[in-house]
Formats: C-alpha cells, sequence, structure tokens
C-alpha cells in the first residue's frame, strides 16, 4: 500500500455551520512519520476523529489502507491503532485486562496478548502496575496506557492526537523515547502536535494546517531547507546604543530587530547557512563585540508562526 | 465466519465475527456490573424487599398452603425492582462512553457500532435476568419452606418479569443514547417506567380507555398472573344513573406479551439508530 492513509477533500461542518475541516486532500505514504501541525481549532482532531470514525464526514472521504472509514469502520480500522484526545479508561479494570479486551475485540489469540501486553506495557513503563485496577490512575498513567492499547496488535497504521498531552518532562522524554522507537519500525504514523521541537525531532513529514486548510505538506527536510527565515539571537560585551541598532539594520538580510536587555538583542533575518556566516561578520564589523550568536527557537517553529500568521 | 484480515507481521490477526464481539461487550459489561457498586445496592435493596415480603406474608397469611398467593406477595414488588435495575443497569450504558470518555478508547476499533449496542444490551438484559431469576428463586424456596407446595404460575410470572425487564431495558437504552449526560439519563429512565408512563396509563383508565398499548401496564401481568381466577376489566358506578364510572382494567396476559415485545423492539432499534449516528465530539 504506498498510501496507508489518505484523505480526499474532506470537509466536516458541525451543527451550526462551524466548518472544522474545509477541502482537506492528503495523502500519507507507507512508512511516513507525518506531523501533523496546527493553532488550536485547526480542525487537527476533527481529521483524526472522521479517520477513526468517531466523526461522520460532512463529504469527501477518508481511507485506512485502501478501505473507506465511513463505508467499512469495521475492515478500515482492522490494522490500526490510535490514541484520540486523552482517553478514559473503564475503572474497574486492570492495565491486562483492558488490554486482553481490546486484544480480543482486535482478533487477536489469549497468547498473543498476554505476550504482547508484557512488551507494550514495558515500552510504557506500567508493568508495576499492570494488576492494579486503573480507576486511581493519573491522567499521565492513562495517556501511557493509551499508547500501550495503540501498539498492542502491532498495526501498521498508527495515529496519535497529541500523545505528550498530559505528560509530566519525564513522561514526555519517555515519550519521545517511545516515537523514536516507533519511526524504527514498520508503520505510518499519523501524529497531531502542537510541539515543535517533538515533530522537528522525530517526523519525517509534516503537515500544517489552519482553519481547516492543509497549508503545507512535505518532508520536514525539505521544509526546513526551503525556509529562509530566521531569528537569531546575540549577546555583546557592551551596552548596544541606538546607533548601533542603525548599523545593525542596514547589514543585508536583517529584517527586524528586539531589544532583550541593554547588551542583547534578537535578530529577524532572512537568509541560508552562507548569508548566516555573513551576517556575524558583519555584526563584528560594526564594532560590537559579539559574545554569543545563536539561532533562536527551531526552525520549524519559525515556519509554522509564519504560514499560520499568512493564513489569517 | 470471522473476517478475514491478515496482518502480515509477527501477530496473524482475524478480526472476529460480529457476533463474537457481541459475546465479548456483554462479558466485560457484566464484568463492569459484577465489580461495581450498583450489583451490591440491588443486592441489599432485593435482600430488604424478600426479608419485608416474607415478614408480612408470613405474619398476616389466612391460607398458607396456597403457593400462588404466597409467591403473589412477592411478585407485586417485581416492577418496582425492574425500574430500580434498569436504572441501575442500562439508565446510562451508552451516555456513559460520550460523557465518561471511555469512547474514545472503544470506538476507534475494529468493531461496528450495531455490535456495542447489541453486547450492551445484552449485558443489561443478562444481570437484569440473573437478580429476577435470583429473587424470584428465593421467593419460590421460601414459599416451598411456608406453604409446602410449588405453583407453575410463578415461573410465568418470572418469564413475564425478565420480558418486561427486557423491554424497559430498551426505553433505557433510546434515553441513553439521546441524553447527554449519565445523571439525567438514569433520572429520566427511573422517572418515565416509575412515575411518567404509568400516569399514561391512569389517564388513559379514567378516560374510560384500556391502556393496553402502555408498557407498565402490560407489566401489571406479573403479579396478575399469580392471582387465581385471572382479574377481569370491571366498571364501578360511583353515582347514581353511571354519571361518575370507576374503571378497572386488568391486562392480558397475550396482549401484554406482544406489547412488551414490541415496545422492546421499537425501543431499542430506535436508540440503536440514536447511537448510530451519535458523534464523539467533546
Amino acid at each position: 500500500m504506498e498510501y496507508p492513509i489518505e484523505i480526499e477533500n474532506l470537509v466536516k461542518d458541525y451543527r451550526g455551520g462551524f466548518r472544522a475541516v474545509d477541502a482537506l486532500t492528503l495523502k500519507v505514504p507507507h512508512k511516513a512519520f507525518l506531523g501533523f501541525l496546527g493553532p488550536n481549532g485547526a480542525g487537527k482532531t476533527t481529521t483524526i476523529k472522521v479517520l477513526t470514525n468517531m466523526l461522520v464526514a460532512t463529504s469527501g472521504k477518508a481511507s485506512l489502507n485502501g478501505i473507506d472509514v465511513t463505508a467499512d469502520p469495521k475492515m478500515a480500522l482492522a490494522d490500526v491503532g490510535a490514541v484520540v484526545e486523552t482517553p478514559e479508561f473503564y475503572p474497574y479494570l486492570t492495565p491486562l485486562e483492558t488490554l486482553e479486551y481490546l486484544g480480543q475485540l482486535r482478533g487477536m489469540s489469549m497468547t498473543d496478548i498476554q505476550r504482547r501486553s508484557k512488551e507494550v506495557l514495558d515500552v510504557v513503563k506500567m508493568t508495576e502496575w499492570q494488576d492494579k485496577r486503573i480507576g486511581k490512575f493519573s491522567k499521565g498513567m492513562k495517556q501511557r496506557l493509551a499508547i500501550a492499547q495503540a501498539l498492542l496488535h502491532e498495526p501498521s497504521v498508527i495515529i496519535l492526537d497529541e500523545p505528550t498531552s498530559g505528560l509530566d518532562p519525564r513522561g514526555m522524554f519517555e515519550m519521545r523515547e517511545v516515537l523514536r522507537e516507533l519511526k524504527k519500525g514498520d508503520y505510518t504514523v499519523f501524529m497531531s502536535s502542537h510541539l515543535m521541537n517533538e515533530v522537528q525531532e522525530v517526523c519525517s513529514d509534516v503537515a500544517l494546517i489552519n482553519k481547516g486548510k492543509l497549508l503545507k505538506s512535505a518532508s520536514v527536510e525539505s521544509l526546513l531547507s526551503e525556509f529562509r527565515d530566521k531569528k537569531i539571537e546575540v549577546r555583546t560585551m557592551r551596552k548596544v546604543e541606538p546607533a548601533d541598532f542603525v548599523n545593525v539594520g542596514k547589514i543585508s538580510g536583517v529584517q527586524g530587530i528586539n531589544t532583550l536587555a541593554d547588551n542583547a538583542f534578537t535578530l529577524d533575518f532572512n537568509g541560508g547557512d552562507e548569508e548566516q556566516a555573513r551576517l556575524l561578520l558583519d555584526l563584528q564589523a560594526t564594532g560590537l563585540k559579539i559574545v554569543t550568536f545563536k539561532e533562536s527557537g527551531m526552525a520549524l517553529e519559525s515556519l509554522y508562526m509564519s504560514l499560520i500568521k499568512d493564513s489569517r | 465466519m470471522a473476517d478475514v484480515y491478515n496482518i502480515e507481521k509477527n501477530l496473524k490477526i482475524d478480526v472476529p465475527s460480529d457476533t463474537t464481539q457481541v459475546l465479548l461487550v456483554a462479558k466485560y459489561d457484566i464484568l463492569k456490573h459484577i465489580r461495581s457498586k450498583r450489583l451490591l445496592a440491588i443486592g441489599i435493596i432485593l435482600a430488604l424487599v424478600l426479608a419485608l415480603v416474607t415478614f408480612l406474608g408470613t405474619y398476616n397469611n389466612p391460607d398458607p398452603h396456597d403457593a400462588a398467593k404466597f409467591i403473589g406477595n412477592y411478585a407485586g414488588f417485581v416492577s418496582i425492582m425492574i425500574v430500580i435495575g434498569v436504572t441501575l443497569f442500562a439508565g446510562d450504558a451508552i451516555v456513559s462512553e460520550f460523557q465518561g470518555r471511555t469512547g474514545y478508547l472503544l470506538f476507534p476499533n475494529p468493531v461496528k457500532k450495531s455490535s456495542l449496542y447489541a453486547g450492551k444490551f445484552l449485558a443489561s438484559v443478562g444481570i437484569m435476568s440473573i437478580v429476577i431469576v435470583a429473587y424470584y428463586l428465593v421467593a419460590i424456596v421460601i414459599g416451598l419452606a411456608y406453604t409446602g407446595n410449588f405453583t407453575d404460575l410463578s415461573i410465568y410470572s418470572m418469564l413475564l418479569a425478565i420480558l418486561y425487564g427486557a423491554a424497559a431495558t430498551g426505553v433505557a437504552f433510546l434515553i441513553s443514547s439521546v441524553l447527554k449526560t449519565s445523571t439525567a439519563s438514569l433520572v429520566l429512565t427511573f422517572f418515565m417506567l416509575f412515575l411518567i408512563l404509568t400516569l399514561v396509563s391512569s389517564v388513559f383508565t379514567l378516560a374510560g380507555i384500556k391502556p393496553d398499548g402502555e408498557l407498565t401496564f402490560a407489566g401489571g401481568t406479573i403479579s396478575d398472573i399469580m392471582k387465581t381466577p385471572y382479574p377481569v376489566d370491571s366498571v364501578t358506578n360511583l353515582t347514581e344513573g353511571g354519571r361518575f364510572v370507576f374503571h378497572q382494567y386488568a391486562p392480558g396476559v397475550g396482549i401484554s406479551v406482544l406489547v412488551e415485545i414490541a415496545w422492546l423492539a421499537v425501543t431499542s432499534s430506535l436508540g440503536y439508530i440514536a447511537f448510530k449516528r451519535r458523534e464523539m465530539v467533546s
């Protein structure tokens, strides 16, 4: 299957006429790890809910492994593992019982369920809680268990809706480890996220949406090479005078200056690596003694902000 | 026959048939009821009712050999037990998946909504039936011990109670599929079965129309069947000339069975349609 996830001209209108997804078309190639980015209300979760048969599309089509989700949700979801929002679990079941229930629903044998349950609970570091009832688990523990159930049957397609949501810093770190492991496996992953570093770190491809419309979709590598707007953070030995700012503003590629402190400022800069190297020389030529000179924030974040700004 | 969908990896997965999935959903929903405090609650109520009816039945029974009359005392309380049981076991069966967000776990699985609905329905009717059978078994054993007799009528009454319980579960599932919160669904289910439908019956009766199509009226057969002879419709003149009359109607067993089956079919179908159309929005 060349494109295990295909979304064609998808439209979703809610009651009251609010259009959450607007003619969205997106194809996720086999073994891609796609980061699905967009601000709150962009339509990310709505798209994922349509893909997982929790919402019915107003028009258009969503297919998983070539099977239309609306027409045949049972078969479309057969080889899919999903975590949508932060799901709640049945409080009267233990993690092992929950995995047994879901494994049986998906058609796994008891031998496979027992073997895989141990593996996936180990992956998400929940082994010591496997026999405790879920009722009083924290949000973070439930989120880990949600990931475990999504991986249980080794699906070829994994759909994750903000998987690090609700996790503490350590949990987020561990979740990124899990995501990196997924990247090595034979999976096609569709992951929505707010966290740019997470996406830039683990995703091979990225799709940006806003107001339900697709703004950009490409490999992370090609997007970053295409994108030349950067924010450069500079700290100097001495106080930066107004005359210095005038000189800095004249340097080629500098599009804006923001003061951070008496001896620190950021530059909005447009250019590639060569132009950036020359910028450092030009700054020094103005007479400012540069202590630090570094890119501020992540390139993907800058691209994201730029595209979102343009689409408003 | 299973829908075969083999995943060419370490696992061989055949998505189970709809029937298998219905039974699986029912099994885990029954486990929910067994582990919940609701089963304990109905168990306590059941024990209290049994103790009270046994005390009153043995204390004031002019004919200690009439098993039908003795069991009839217990059957008189079955309808309210069913209302409480249906409220507890079925009142929020569907809405809780949405409000409690467990739907986010359950719905993205390769299982049809019809299987989920049928499995939950089966579980609710199953646990309700177990409670009814347990109640009647205790009543029959006490009746045997006290009167020394057994009557087939108690079995008929029990079967009618199970059918009434299933029809009432249909009403509960319809309410649960439509309403947004568990509390509203539980409250409306209880008042619908305990008060609203009974009021409808009373209005029809006052108007001199036999409320044959009304569910709780049909449920009257549970206790009526224990009476010998079986009650018949009657009219009492309250004033001379028949200006004000009081009607008393007895539900016929045959028509009541049909009415309950119809309520079961219609409410559970409407409930399923509402569940299928319902989206996991928030």
